[in-house]
């Protein structure tokens, strides 16, 4: 039996993992995003790499993913 | 493969009598990357252009403004070929016929739509009048009456003023439209109260008749000068119809024409003599030096340059790739053009890229789709960018149906097995992603291992051509140490920490750590004590391919939610729901498609662009460019 209050936290932080990384993420997009596209105003070649730079942020709602994955698929089943 | 292709510097001089046919040989064999001439010096100078480089752009600009006018892009296809020789007789008379005849229409369309534009103003003036119905000469010429047409927020009162007057009045937009008559004698008083109300008078065409009927004569006409536009632009697609293939063939001929005019420019001359710096392919050496010698009777000589050890940085790269990997190449080039002594990563890319895509992807239903858009496109668009980018994604498409036979997935439903859509045909053990989160998590991390520790390797490589064994060894075997080391120990001491058991000290664990400290020694050595610094990265790019993993759970449950919602909301209701759960169905899963193919594809690249190349590759190589030109539209005799 599954305790519902420990599941409901388990799907809450969960929610947290992602959605505060989904934010971080956004932050840093922003930045990023706005420069690159200031330099391919200049340098149309840019586009590549600055499409590059300004995904790298995304690294942190990535691993925002993995934790509530994991709490979802590994943690809350094995309650 | 790995490499560009061999490339051998050249020198061609000759006679200055003979340039001209030298430049047309070469032209043709569209191998020789030249190198500007920059140095001038006493005895040699920059080369003067040919004479007929300036009439042949002026002719180049005509053209190209009669091609805008006609909407030609330059891009478009066309079904025959122009024999060049027939454009340089007929060009002249053509091109000036032709110029006639586009600036007769576009002539005419810029009059009526002047005349337009005339019409539209007065229009604009009348039409607050038109509910008035006093002919527009009896609003002026007054001896002793002031009148005030014009807009205002409010109503006018000037009872207190004056009893004499006649008001016009109508809603108009957010405020009135008035006409005002008063006796001249209460002018200036009017006006200011009139201007209380953000009075703005209304300019008055000099035109005769009812406000109403004026309009509805420039209706009329209005519509007539429409048609008549409309029939110019009509005659303008005919012209456009009956003159494309003429106008790009010109323009390619006239293109080619002006860059070997121009050419001379990047040469080095002396009072009769020309000399040419380059490089060239060293498969096309013997091809040019025969046509060389053979246009210009041996007048001309293509040698090889010995003089000098060539400085690598400036050979220019021509990247060498098989068939089926060379639309890589504009991923490649996305990033940077490889440097001469450098490996070019294409080869690598070309499972890579498509495995990472699929995986990520990894859904039967989504991979047709990503493959029957990559055929279209690719049968579409025959050449560029565009078909290089298709092929990709029709790579990454199969790799998707692959792995979507893995995950037992189809369009986030499971496809066989006995939750699937069909039992019959379960003869495969499949790993839906769902249900298998921690075994596939593994699975990335392993991924991510092998690509950096070939990413390491092609490092180790490259720094071993550019700058030695000890560099190499230094810079990033001790990395490769620390990685492989790292893992070891992580794996080894990571399931009792989590069970909370003791750590045996096993011979594994002891070789990962000798592993990881002569790594760790060899990075001191070589980058001094700031590559401790560096050390977290390694843990962060092989976390970083997780999200081959977590980009495929969210795109399944996208399609897992779309297939729920529409099940729940509509399908079950029956009757005519079916239809809208149908429309959803669709919906849905055409933009997680749209989601899936931008994501999956900028994160397979990142993978290889922030994770992978960062390892080996710099790039920043020359581009080889030769000198000649793709014919499209012409060809030589």
């Amino acid at each position: 039996m599954v305790d519902p209050i420990g599941a409901g936290m388990i799907g809450l932080a969960a929610a947290i993992a992602v959605g505060a990384t989904g934010i971080a993420a956004a932050l840093g997009e922003q930045v990023i995003g706005s420069a690159a596209i200031g330099v391919m105003a200049e340098d149309e070649g840019f586009f590549g790499r600055g499409l590059v730079m300004t995904v790298i942020p995304e690294s942190i709602v990535i691993f925002g993913l993995v934790v509530a994955l994991i709490l979802l698929f590994v943690t809350l089943p094995s309650l | 493969m790995l490499e560009p292709k061999a490339m051998t510097k050249i020198v061609i001089a000759g006679s200055k009598e003979y340039m001209g046919t030298a430049i047309d040989a070469m032209h043709t064999r569209d191998a020789v990357h030249i190198v500007d001439f920059v140095d001038e010096s006493e005895d040699f100078k920059i080369g003067t252009p040919y004479e007929s480089a300036t009439k042949l752009s002026e002719r180049a600009i005509s053209l190209r403004s009669v091609a805008s006018y006609l909407g030609i892009k330059g891009k478009e296809d066309i079904s025959n070929k122009y024999p060049a020789g027939a454009i340089k007789e007929t060009m002249d008379d053509k091109t000036e016929s032709l110029n006639f005849e586009v600036t007769q229409v576009t002539d005419k369309i810029s009059e009526i739509d002047s005349r337009i534009k005339d019409i539209n103003d007065k229009k604009r003036l009348l039409d607050p009048l038109k509910s008035f119905d006093l002919p527009l000469d009896l609003y002026r010429d007054y001896q002793s009456l002031a009148v005030f047409v014009g807009t205002l927020k409010g109503s006018p009162a000037i009872n207190d003023i004056t009893d004499d007057y006649e008001l016009e009045t109508t809603l108009y937009g957010r405020g009135n439209v008035i006409a005002l008559f008063v006796p001249r004698q209460f002018e200036g008083d009017v006006l200011k109260r009139l201007q209380d109300q953000n009075y703005s008078a209304l300019p008055l065409p000099e035109m005769e008749g009812i406000p109403k009927d004026i309009l509805a004569d420039l209706d009329a006409r209005l519509a007539d000068l429409e048609s008549e536009k409309a029939k110019g632009k009509e005659d303008l697609k005919g012209l456009r119809d009956e003159y494309i293939d003429y106008v790009l063939a010109t323009n390619e001929y006239l293109s080619i024409e002006t860059q070997k005019a121009e050419a001379p420019l990047r040469f080095a001359t002396t009072k009769n003599a020309f000399v040419i710096e380059g490089w060239i392919p060293t498969e096309d050496l013997e091809n040019v030096q025969d046509d060389v010698d053979r246009a210009s009777d041996g007048h001309v000589v293509v040698a090889v340059d010995v003089s000098e050890a060539a400085d690598v940085e400036k050979v220019p790269v021509a990247l060498d790739n098989a068939y089926l990997s060379r639309p890589l190449e504009v991923l490649v080039k996305a990033f940077s053009i490889p440097k001469y002594n450098e490996i070019d990563p294409t080869a690598f890319m070309v499972f890579m890229y498509p495995f990472l895509f699929g995986l990520m992807l990894g859904d039967i239903g989504y991979g047709v789709i990503v493959l029957a858009i990559a055929v279209l496109i690719s049968r579409r668009v025959k050449s560029g960018g565009m078909h290089d980018l298709a092929i990709i994604a029709l790579y990454g498409g199969i790799f998707s149906i692959i792995f979507g036979f893995l995950f037992n997935e189809f369009f986030g439903v499971e496809l066989f097995g006995h939750r699937g859509l069909t039992e019959f045909i379960y003869v495969y053990p499949t790993l839906p992603r769902l249900d298998n989160v921690l075994t596939l998590l593994i699975a990335t991390f392993v991924i991510g291992l092998l690509m950096l520790s070939l990413g390491y390797v092609l490092g180790f490589i490259n720094e071993y051509r550019q700058h030695g064994l000890k560099h190499a060894v230094l810079a990033k075997m001790s990395w490769l140490c620390l990685l492989w080391g790292g893992v070891l120990v992580i794996a080894l001491i990571l399931p009792p920490l989590t069970t909370g058991s003791a750590i045996q000290l096993s011979t594994g664990l002891i070789a990962g750590l000798v592993v990881a400290v002569v790594g760790f020694v060899l990075l001191i050595m070589g980058e001094g004590v700031i590559g401790i610094a560096e050390l977290p990265t390694l843990l962060s790019n092989v976390l970083s391919y997780s999200r081959l993993l977590s980009i495929g759970i969210s795109s399944t449950g996208i399609a897992l939610a779309v297939n729920r919602l529409s099940d729940a909301l509509f399908f079950s209701k029956g009757g005519v729901f079916v239809i809208l759960g149908v429309g959803l169905l669709i919906a849905g899963h055409a933009i997680n498609t749209a989601l899936g193919i931008l994501d999956c594809g900028l994160q397979a690249l990142r993978l290889h662009y922030v994770e992978f190349f960062t390892k080996f590759y710099r790039g920043g190589g020359v581009k080889y460019k030769p000198f000649g030109f793709e014919r499209k539209y012409t060809e030589e005799q």
